[in-house]
């Protein structure tokens, strides 16, 4: 896709590798990327595609233009798409959460004031697969796909979600939002076993240590700069990070 | 099909840190104890082990140690005018199952209440007045002091082998601690822990303007402890993921590593997990309690008859079954009448934000979720509420807990929701700054109160229970007073931007604020406004007790654990002296 | 074997060493890291069967603490203590950067650790034991015990006899230089089959 190429990728830092990735194949080929034009990119490496299992091509579209105008990329490092996020949403809206893990499911149904919170009968994945037909369709109606149009444009696009008001085939858009963003910023910053946050970019962007934390003695250097890597509840002892096999992503 | 089994002496619904205590003391007594628990047994090793256990989304974003939704929520609304819905998914507080209950993953902060709060009522009327507290508050005195507390707070700290400082040992005050703290009888089990940089700062401001920062008392221990019941634990290595997980250390005190291996143990005890309880069974004098029916995982219905049973649920889950069973008479907001559900109080929490220079490195990824300094200067009744037009107040301090990033990134205020603006600001702000928490009481109104949701039920069948709630005016007054003393602090701490967020209306359950949900089974001197005596026991049926902070008829300035371990102890000592010896009522109605 | 050369006399080039390999050529140690050779071995690998233990890869935070320590008396070791005493702070962190940087080959796998002993060790090592109380070794240590920068040291591929020795040490409370006691509060719960189990068990692991 064209969008990629005018984006610009930060070289991911630190030494931390995971499994080579095959998921080129599975991707549409309109947007697989050949080799000879990664190689052009420069230093950065273009991240490969993930295997999306819950979100069709329409949607995938959608979530990784989306994603990357929530947490974009620049010079403190790679935004959603560089950290994997749009995968990350994939996995938990094809797993136990989405099908509505701890989520009450008994009616009656009716909507409450804001401080009585989500209402609504859709499981997750139910919401992100009704809102976002109905999101596809209106783009569609029109000629056109949110994925073509400027950033500024998406900004607008996404702002009129946030405020609410546009009915997604009975979705609140404001709640799609939300929804959205919160899990945007899940893949962000969770651990990377959860298929986001790859290689940790996000929290070495900030400076979390990670899963592993005995900080006894270094508590006591009050104002120094803890320097560790990041280390992820599931890399070994070679520090490759292993996603959880229970998320079939290939990266 | 019920089963009936054979019938024991006391059957405990709960084993969390108050069943397991008062299972450890009645078996050690010599009588048959059946515990039951509805979550499933689990223990440091190899349920708490890191880094598995180091999970910010399975634990806090996906509550993996709460109670599940699916099967058992509340319902809620902000007044009796509107209609109570199910909190779908837990936000602001966070119920807890399993075996040990919400003291596997509490925070560890471990603080008394004042002497002043067990008679709040009578001596706020006696400094400010009968005509101060606004129409509908309905604070209440406790039935019991701190002096008679005292022992048993003690007992319960050195339990958990609690670190801090003492601040008043038997009425001389101590440097380094809380000199607003009522007498304690000898000094914590366990020093301090260490201070962090952000709590060094914190000191630092909060000296300067003439208050009196102490240690945050913690009951993730400073150091190696071995406590009464023999029990070892290991001092704790601030890895910033305490509250909503285990600690995988030994060094949280839970009852897994501060009791259980000695209830366990012991052959007059029985622990029977998966088992939820759905009601306790009274004789057709409907006076008598002869125990309690369940329901295991496998859904077999049991009878579990016993001649005395203590309710030793999550504050909320006491009241429910006091009314799932008909035991005394529930609340009316309308009429006034009734008291099981009355006096539902919380926790008013307020924060500021003190936002710093890039060249001042927090680390705010190490801590435990009680090393910290803070200030009792503005909090219960330690300053005068003169002209202020409420009661309460709050402890303010440095006493973040974690650095975990999908919940912890702080922006200043006006920093847009996300894209390159939010990007920028939580790279240029996350090691650069200090929140400090301010911890609010709450009073009890005419208004606030649980009952039985008409509507909703739960997996086996129940009416959840319904939660009507919102912050009374007294406290809101309260949240912006302290909160301005806590931005001055703030900014005498030298920040480059302070931005203070007191606690604003309506109530909300989609926010986190505290798990600290107090009252509907208030105690009191008084049946007509209480449904336990002093000594938790029923006024209405003698053989039940109620052991919670669904107790308290309002909420203090601090968090409720240490209070209700003291109220453990003192309930146990009526228990194993008066009441086993000769059954019936402690006070006459 | 005691060396009488004091560390302050003639500068002997590292690579000049007959254990040296071809690692250690590529960067040349510093003059204090000579005499640490002549124990820990050229590439630092130790000699596992005299209980000297594996410095390759180490942390040098770790390093340098322990030849503080050793100095200071905090960790008691009279061989230790004259060659760390000698050290400025400079040497120290010099020597421990040093030994962090080097690579050397994994020691053989002991042929006398039983399958049982491994298997314990692995629980112990990943798990813990709650019957006698004791988190696992991981927690604090790292995957596979690995290491964990700035925290903990590498356990893996680190000499079994050394380790048993270490941990001994800790429950006699002889070694005392733990902040928190954190070693000892939780060695002092093993067992000597425990303590043969875990040190067996990360000496079977490759070093990192």
């Amino acid at each position: 896709m064209d969008k990629f190429s005018r984006r610009k990728f930060v070289a991911t830092i630190g030494a931390a590798t995971v499994a080579p990735a095959s998921a080129l194949l599975k991707a549409a080929p309109a947007e697989a990327v050949a080799p000879q034009q990664m190689a052009q990119r420069g230093s950065a490496t273009l991240p490969a595609k993930p295997l999306y299992l819950f979100f069709n091509l329409a949607e995938a579209a959608f979530i990784e233009s989306a994603c990357e105008r929530l947490i974009p990329a620049d010079e403190s490092g790679p935004g959603a798409l560089g950290a994997g996020v749009p995968n990350y949403l994939d996995k938990q809206l094809g797993g136990a959460w989405g099908s509505g893990e701890r989520l009450y499911r008994s009616g009656p149904w009716q909507s409450g004031s804001p401080s009585q919170g989500y209402q609504l009968p859709f499981t997750p994945a139910e919401l992100f697969h009704v809102a976002l037909r109905a999101v596809n369709r209106n783009f569609e109606s029109q000629g056109a796909a949110f994925g073509t149009l400027s950033a500024e444009a998406q900004d607008a696009y996404l702002k009129t979600l946030e405020a609410g008001g546009v009915d997604l085939d009975g979705v609140p858009s404001a709640v799609f939002f939300d929804m959205l963003l919160r899990m945007s910023i899940e893949g962000f910053f969770s651990d990377p076993v959860y298929g986001g946050n790859r290689d940790m970019v996000a929290w070495r962007m900030i400076g979390f240590p990670g899963a592993y934390a005995d900080y006894y003695e270094a508590i006591d250097r009050h104002g120094e700069k803890f320097a560790r890597e990041p280390m992820s509840i599931g890399e070994d002892a070679l520090r490759h990070v292993h996603i959880d096999p229970n998320i079939p992503a290939s990266l | 099909m019920v089963q009936r089994l054979k019938e024991v002496d006391v059957v405990i619904v709960g084993v969390g840190m108050v069943g397991s205590i008062v299972a450890k003391e009645l078996a050690a007594a010599g009588y048959k104890v059946v515990g039951l628990e509805r979550g499933e047994a689990r223990f440091t090793v190899p349920e708490f082990q890191s880094p598995a256990v180091h999970d910010e989304l399975r634990f806090d974003i996906r509550k993996a140690l709460m109670q599940d939704n699916t099967r058992e929520p509340v319902t809620f609304r902000n007044a009796s005018s509107e209609t109570a819905l199910p909190v779908r998914r837990w936000e602001s507080f966070l119920p807890g199952t399993g075996l040990g209950g919400s003291m596997v993953h509490w925070n560890g902060q471990t603080y008394r209440f004042q002497a002043n709060d067990f008679e709040l009522a009578t001596r706020t009327k006696e400094r400010y007045g009968k005509n101060f507290l606004d129409k509908d508050v309905t604070i209440q005195d406790w039935g019991v002091t701190y002096a008679e507390l005292e022992p048993h707070y003690d007992r319960f700290e050195y339990l958990l082998g609690t670190s801090g400082k003492a601040g008043n040992i038997k009425g001389e005050i101590q440097p380094g601690g809380d000199p607003h703290e009522s007498p304690r009888s000898r000094e914590y089990p366990t020093p301090p822990q260490k201070e962090h940089f952000q709590g060094a700062l914190f000191r630092k401001a909060a000296t300067s303007l003439g208050y009196h920062p102490f240690p945050q008392p913690s009951s993730n221990l400073s150091q190696p402890y071995t406590n009464p019941e023999g029990v070892k634990l290991n001092a704790c290595v601030f890895c910033g993921f305490c509250e909503r997980y285990a600690c995988e250390h030994y060094a949280k005190s839970t009852p897994q590593t501060v009791i259980l291996p000695v209830l366990l143990a012991n052959s007059n005890f029985e622990l029977r997990t998966g088992c939820q309880v759905q009601r306790i069974n009274l004789d057709s004098s409907k006076k008598k309690a002869t125990g309690v029916t369940y329901i295991d995982t496998a859904g077999r219905e049991f009878e579990q008859p016993a001649s005395l049973v203590i309710t030793a649920s999550f504050a909320l889950n006491n009241v429910r079954m006091l009314l799932l069973s008909g035991i005394d008479k529930p609340y009316n907001p309308q009429s006034g009448t009734g008291v099981v559900g009355r006096n539902y109080a919380y926790q008013t929490m307020s924060s500021v934000a003190a936002f710093f220079d890039q060249d001042v490195i927090i680390n705010p990824f190490m801590a435990s979720g009680a090393s910290g300094t803070l200030i009792n200067d503005f909090a219960g009744d330690n300053f005068d509420h003169s002209g202020l037009g409420f009661i309460g107040g709050a402890f303010i301090g440095a006493v973040n807990t974690n650095g975990r990033p999908i919940q912890y990134h702080p922006v200043p205020p006006g920093t847009p929701a996300w894209g390159q603006g939010w990007k920028e600001a939580v790279v240029k702000h996350y090691n650069h700054t200090v929140m400090f928490s301010l911890h609010g009481s709450s009073v009890s109104t005419r208004q606030n109160y649980l009952d039985l949701d008409p509507t909703y039920r739960d997996a086996w069948g129940q009416p959840l229970l319904r939660m009507t709630f919102d912050f009374p005016q007294n406290d809101l007054k309260m949240a912006a007073y302290v909160t301005a003393k806590g931005v001055e602090i703030g900014k005498a701490m030298g920040a480059k931007l302070v931005a203070g967020a007191p606690r604003k209306a309506p109530y909300t359950t989609t926010v986190y604020q505290t798990t600290h949900n107090t009252g509907g089974t208030v105690m009191g001197n008084d049946p007509r406004t209480s449904v336990v005596n002093r000594y938790l026991q029923s006024w209405d049926v003698p053989n039940v007790f109620v052991i919670g902070a669904s107790a308290y008829p309002q909420n203090a300035s601090w968090n409720p654990t240490d209070t209700l371990g003291a109220l453990t102890y003192w309930a146990i000592d009526a228990l194993k002296n008066r009441y086993l010896k000769n059954p019936g009522r402690l006070v006459s109605a | 074997m005691v060396f009488l050369l004091a560390l302050g006399a003639s500068v002997i080039v590292a690579a000049a060493s007959p254990k040296a390999g071809p690692e250690s050529a590529k960067r040349p140690g510093p003059a204090a890291a000579v005499i640490c050779q002549s124990c820990h071995g050229a590439n630092g690998e130790g000699a596992p069967a005299a209980k000297i233990p594996r410095l390759a890869g180490q942390s040098a935070d770790y390093l340098d603490k322990q030849l503080r320590d050793y100095a200071s008396g905090a960790r008691s070791n009279e061989v230790m203590q004259n060659f760390a005493k000698p050290l400025s702070e400079a040497d120290r962190a010099e020597v421990a950067a040093y030994f962090a940087s080097l690579t050397a080959p994994s020691i053989a796998p002991n042929p006398r650790a039983t399958d049982s002993q491994l298997a314990r060790g692995r629980q112990l090592a990943q798990q813990g034991s709650e019957a006698e109380r004791v988190q696992a070794c991981d927690n604090c240590h790292g995957p596979d015990g690995s290491g964990v920068p700035r925290s903990a040291p590498y356990l893996a591929g680190q000499s079994a006899d050394y380790l048993a020795a270490e941990l001994q040490s800790w429950r006699e409370g002889k070694r005392k230089n733990d902040a928190g006691k954190l070693m000892s509060s939780v060695v002092q719960r093993l067992n000597d089959a425990d303590v043969s189990a875990v040190s067996a068990y990360f000496s079977s692991l490759a070093a990192p």
